[in-house]
């Protein structure tokens, strides 16, 4: 079978798998972390174009995913619009702070360019915490521009209710659903493509790339700005599903949740954010239990990978699977 | 066909032109205000000990390196300032002595991204290899006498593949000029003869070629005119076969036991 028909088949077994959840499992709890997964593993596939595929480090995606949260939630609130114009919105606004990061990156290299990404982040962060000054006054307390320490919520919903009554939760769940797909095919598209040999020709050897015409200007930027745009949409999904953004989606903690997602599945592989993705959600589904034990769990498994399997699982299973394909022929 | 010689014949005009080319690191002359020409469809040999500035100058005409001063024109354009992507795109493609791959992309991936982006720069590449680029990949691949390897990775390759496939890369950008740097070095006699096969079949299709080699043997057979560097000057340009008969050459570089062999290589009866 052709790489895309391995690809199609694999995409349409997970998708019928996860359709079938919400009514295998009709509890509240189950559907919401469902749908969070959905999210993470959104930011995982487009991160791990900009980490695995063209690798380059960039620890930026969470503060790109906070842009696309906090532009649908003020959209929504100051200007009122629909939180389905202000999401698209959100992503492109998402593009453009990428483009601005990976052109503030291009003469980076390696470790240079996790601190700065890290940094700009850390900014954003000190930025939204630190904002206490009045934009809005209530009739109880006054907002600042930005939320502050506490956020920004009653900026609206997708609506769905109104539809759906009780049972919105479950149409927010396969709108989750959707987004992964399409960010997903959309991953699959660029790796496999000629973008994706682009990427990975400047990550393997730059001088001889670029001797070889590829461009390191535009195509870092580009891998920036695309994989932006979805991680942007699944921040904006983020903030219209829990109605609510705070200053917390810039937190370490989560960014090593995701970090480990993409190292365990398989960095630069296909399928393994995915795979990361669902498993590192349910390890930590396992701990919730012993709370203090979810950070520190959480780090020797990314320091276990690091270590014993680079490839990550989908990496180390498919070099497995092609030395014992090579030795049987 | 025909006419086109006779055109180029009535006014020669270079293909490539170094113009008074200097590359300083700090007080070292890596390169010392080095001119040269080199005409369309002509194979130019560059021979000089270890750091004569040879692998430099390459570096300087092919935007990796800057030159301190001093011009480089290619076809008429002066491309003295231009990054490697652009010098690429008008029609100069290298090769690396160290032997440069994408490692973890296939011999036939390889060869499509070089095809895909060399040639001219794609405005946006889309999400699929088009059938004219496969074509040029497929050609590319029988050439380099890599079809078998299609699916290997480049990280896989044996010292021989790894400098085929270079080549190959070059070739599919289908450039003016081709430049090898030390490209039969480390290979033994049959593969040097297998290379010698596959450069004469570039050479058929009116490709002007720059080789930097040590192997002289490889280096007179194949060259039209051979320049000699050292410490960044020219010491020598001019026909092969007068070469081991210069007397700073053979003293700085040759020997004279590799002279002898030299003037065995070019004899009449051996080589026409």
């Amino acid at each position: 079978m052709t790489a895309p028909g391995k690809d199609l088949v694999i995409g349409v077994v997970l998708v019928a798998i996860a359709a079938t959840v919400p009514f295998l499992f009709p509890v509240r709890y189950v559907i919401t972390q469902m749908t969070l997964l959905f999210i993470y593993a959104i930011v995982v596939t487009q991160w791990n174009l900009v980490l695995g595929v063209a690798g380059i480090f960039s620890l930026a995606q969470m503060a790109l995913f906070a842009c696309g949260a906090y532009a649908t939630a003020m959209l929504g609130l100051y200007l009122d619009w629909s939180l389905w114009a202000a999401m698209p919105a959100g992503a492109m606004i998402a593009v453009v702070v990428g483009l601005l990061i990976g052109l503030a990156c291009l003469r980076l290299k390696g470790p240079y360019v996790a601190l700065l990404t890290l940094a700009i982040a850390q900014v954003a962060y000190l930025v939204i915490i630190t904002d206490t000054d009045c934009f809005i006054r209530t009739e109880t307390r006054c907002e600042p521009f930005t939320g502050g320490a506490s956020g920004l919520r009653r900026f609206g919903d997708l609506g769905l209710r109104e539809w759906l009554g009780r049972d919105w939760i479950i149409g927010n769940y396969f709108v989750g659903l959707g987004l992964l797909v399409a960010a997903m095919a959309f991953s699959v598209a660029v790796a496999r493509g000629p973008l994706g040999l682009a990427f990975r020709a400047l990550r393997d050897n730059l001088g001889y790339a670029r001797s070889r015409g590829i461009s390191q200007f535009k195509y870092q930027l580009v891998v920036f700005a695309l994989s932006a745009f979805f991680t942007g949409l699944a921040g904006a999904f983020y903030a219209a599903h829990f109605k609510s953004v705070g200053p917390t989606i810039f937190s370490f903690s989560l960014l090593l949740l995701l970090l480990a997602m993409i190292v365990v599945g398989g960095l630069g592989t296909i399928w393994g954010p995915i795979v990361g993705a669902t498993l590192v959600m349910f390890a930590d589904e396992g701990l919730r239990e012993v709370q203090d034990f979810r950070t520190l769990g959480l780090g020797l498994t990314l320091a276990l990978f690091v270590l014993l399997l680079p490839d990550g699982l989908t990496g180390t299973a498919s070099r497995l699977l092609a030395r014992w394909r090579g030795s049987g022929s | 066909m025909d006419g086109l010689s006779h055109e180029t014949a009535r006014s020669p005009r270079p293909l490539l032109v170094v113009d008074g080319v200097s590359k300083h690191f700090g007080a070292l002359a890596a390169v010392d205000n080095l001119s040269f020409e080199v005409m369309p469809g002509e194979v130019l040999g560059i021979g000089g000990p270890n750091g004569a500035g040879k692998t430099t100058l390459f570096d300087v005409i092919t935007g990796l390196d800057r030159a301190s001063s001093g011009r480089v024109l290619f076809a008429g354009h002066d491309i003295t300032r231009a990054g490697p992507e652009r010098i690429c795109h008008a029609g100069i493609a290298r090769t690396f002595q160290l032997n440069a791959g994408f490692d973890t992309l296939s011999v036939r991936e390889n060869i499509e991204v070089a095809a895909i982006y060399g040639h001219v720069a794609p405005v946006f590449p889309g999400f699929r290899i088009r059938p004219v680029i496969r074509r040029r990949v497929d050609a590319a691949l029988e050439l380099s006498g890599l079809a078998g390897r299609a699916a290997t990775p480049a990280g896989e390759l044996a010292v021989l593949e790894r400098k085929l496939l270079m080549v190959a890369t070059a070739i599919v950008t289908q450039p003016r000029l081709l430049m090898l740097d030390e490209p039969v070095g480390g290979l033994t006699q049959a593969e040097m003869d297998a290379f010698v096969a596959m450069l004469a079949r570039i050479r058929g299709e009116g490709m002007a070629i720059i080789l930097i080699e040590h192997v002289m043997r490889f280096l007179v057979s194949l060259a039209d005119r051979v320049l000699i560097m050292h410490h960044g000057e020219r010491i020598y340009e001019g026909r092969p076969d007068d070469l081991a008969n210069d007397r700073r050459v053979v003293d700085v570089y040759l020997g004279d036991g590799a002279a002898d062999l030299i003037r065995a290589a070019l004899d009449p009866g051996v080589v026409p």
